[in-house]
């Protein structure tokens, strides 16, 4: 039994090797979109049908919140912001 | 593939990359696009839309606003490679000695 355990073991490593090689590649390209999303105009759509616009500052490393430059709300241009990506459905941009 | 898409794992987000793709997100959203990427963190799909313009309009679609997902065409080789290339930094230049 204990081969057995050694040979599954060894299918886990693999596994988990090509899961890390996924991840790594995926992370890069997102963190290479954001990164030509800084300084461009971007629309977030969020919930209740609320669309607005601002530029595209950074997001933390776990994509909890969007900071944001001339937020265009309803109710005035918010100069700095912070947008919760909670709120948020989708957001885009041109390149 | 219905719900649960932030669940998928990096494996299975990977399938999808390259293809052009339905999403449907919360309600009255749908958004259509090439893959580029899944961030493994939180899932966000990054949707590629080619303009006959020539302009390009990028859609980040939040993991937790994904509710289906239908794979409508695969990409060929040209757009798989304009895809991969498209978010790198310009080519960097050698300096001579």
């Amino acid at each position: 039994t204990s081969l057995s355990t050694s040979a599954a073991s060894a299918a886990d490593a693999d596994e988990l090797q090509s899961e890390q090689q996924a991840r790594s590649l995926l992370r890069e390209g997102f963190l290479r979109c954001l990164l030509s999303a800084a300084n461009k105009k971007v629309q977030f759509h969020m919930y209740e049908k609320v669309k607005v616009e601002a530029t595209f500052g950074a997001c933390d490393i776990d994509v909890l919140n969007f900071q944001v430059s001339d937020l265009h709300t309803p109710i005035g241009v918010q100069k700095e912001a912070l947008i919760r990506s909670q709120d948020v459905i989708s957001f885009n941009f041109d390149i | 593939m219905q719900r649960g898409w932030p669940l998928l794992g990096p494996l299975r987000w990977f399938r999808y990359v390259n293809k052009k793709v339905k999403v449907k997100a919360r309600k009255d959203e749908e958004v259509r696009g090439w893959l580029f990427t899944v961030d493994p963190v939180s899932a966000s799909m990054v949707l590629v839309d080619f303009r006959e313009n020539g302009g390009v309009l990028v859609q980040v679609v939040m993991g937790h606003a994904v509710e289906e997902v239908q794979v409508l065409q695969e990409a060929d080789r040209r757009t798989a490679d304009h895809l991969q290339t498209m978010f790198l930094p310009p080519r960097t230049c050698i300096l001579e000695p």
